[in-house]
């Protein structure tokens, strides 16, 4: 598939706009019975807690490289009102999302590092930390029309070797939230 | 919320105006299991009553994990000494199953001590269950055999053999896995 450039300011607009709805309904999520946020379909799988912790552990490796890439990169860049996605952070982006009807492609087993069985749990904390983390995001995206998204490059969770451009660091864990939001939606529908 | 004051009703009389006062204090919290609900280092900021699920009070020693307690049902979680004395915690609290606690702020439950004589009361009385608990295992520690200290778990709090890992059950009786397993078979 050909990469379109789009427009920076459209782009970060775009993601301001998706969290901002994942933040408005994880803070009601957040008020709900500690018995449905505990809720599991099977005593293996998630609950939704564990679904908001694992997405700390994975959008965390990205809002910690923007920063760091906001301060030590940005400075030097000139702003660029288009934004190019690379083509593994566009790729990875695009099977992230849901199709249109609703379908998921790209199943897949989570890492060691990103299951929050195999690492310390999972708590009401853990949505408040989520809440942090979109709102880091959103602090960033509102910086980064001011320099350049495709220069810019920030490590992957996927492993030092694979680098996104900064751009596809937004794109790419803010569409896997967008994901594990259906998830999380599932689980909380079971009372 | 209800467990909250059926829990306190059974140290003291509570009137509908206490209760206004002192409901709102408290929180409920959800931890899945294996989340840590204290860790050692750190000051405990919560008194916390179990509503659901099994937790265990356990220290690092030796590369070991040496487990001191279970909390579960209606009793006390959290690491209490941390919480008094507004000190590192030297254990860690761990939710063995989903766990659902009931929990109040150090600054919340010491406002409502120095508001109401019932609540203060309320405190002595649970600090006082909590020393009398800490002599009684002392005492089961040093003087009943491994056997005797299984029985009386199983006595105790049976469910707890079904829900908490061996290695932390035998840790608690202070025996090695092989006895603990050796001991279930020949008693069931």
């Amino acid at each position: 598939m050909k990469r379109m450039p789009m427009e920076t300011l459209q782009l970060c607009a775009d993601l301001i706009s998706e969290l901002d709805q994942q933040l408005t309904r994880t803070k009601a999520i957040a008020q709900l019975p500690a018995e449905r946020l505990l809720h599991r379909t099977d005593p293996d799988k998630w609950n939704a807690l564990d679904v908001f912790e694992h997405l700390n552990l994975s959008s965390g490796i990205y809002l910690r490289g923007l920063e760091r890439a906001f301060a030590e990169q940005a400075p030097s860049l000139r702003a660029t009102p288009t934004f190019t996605p690379g083509f593994i952070g566009d790729y990875s982006t695009r099977n992230m999302l849901p199709r249109a009807d609703g379908r998921l492609v790209w199943r897949m087993r989570t890492m060691r590092m990103f299951d929050p069985a195999r690492q310390h749990g999972s708590d009401h904390e853990s949505i408040n930390r989520f809440i942090a983390l979109c709102e880091g995001f959103i602090k960033l995206l509102q910086l980064a029309p001011g320099t350049d998204l495709n220069r810019m490059r920030v490590t992957s969770s996927l492993g030092p070797v694979i680098r996104f451009r900064a751009g596809d660091a937004f794109r790419f864990p803010i569409a896997h939230q967008k994901r594990h939001f259906l998830q999380i939606e599932r689980l909380l529908a079971h009372r | 919320m209800d467990l909250l004051r059926r829990t306190i009703v059974r140290y003291v009389e509570l009137s509908d105006r206490d209760w206004a006062v002192i409901a709102p204090r408290w929180k409920e919290y959800a931890f899945s299991r294996g989340a840590f609900i204290s860790s050692v280092g750190k000051v405990e900021d919560r008194f916390y009553i179990v509503a659901q699920g099994v937790q265990k009070l356990s220290f690092p020693h030796d590369g070991a994990d040496i487990c001191v307690g279970f909390a579960y049902g209606g009793s006390w979680s959290g690491e209490y000494a941390s919480f008094l004395t507004r000190k590192p915690a030297r254990f860690d609290v761990v939710a063995v199953t989903d766990s659902i606690l009931l929990g109040i702020a150090h600054a919340d439950l010491q406002r409502l001590y120095a508001e109401m004589p019932v609540m203060e009361r309320w405190g002595r009385l649970i600090a006082e269950e909590v020393l009398v608990g800490r002599a009684t295992r002392e005492i089961e520690q040093m003087s009943l055999s491994a056997g005797e200290r299984y029985e009386r778990l199983v006595k105790r709090s049976p469910q707890l053999l079904q829900l908490v890992p061996q290695k932390d059950i035998a840790s608690y009786l202070r025996m090695t896995p092989e006895t603990l397993s050796r001991l279930r078979r020949s008693t069931s």
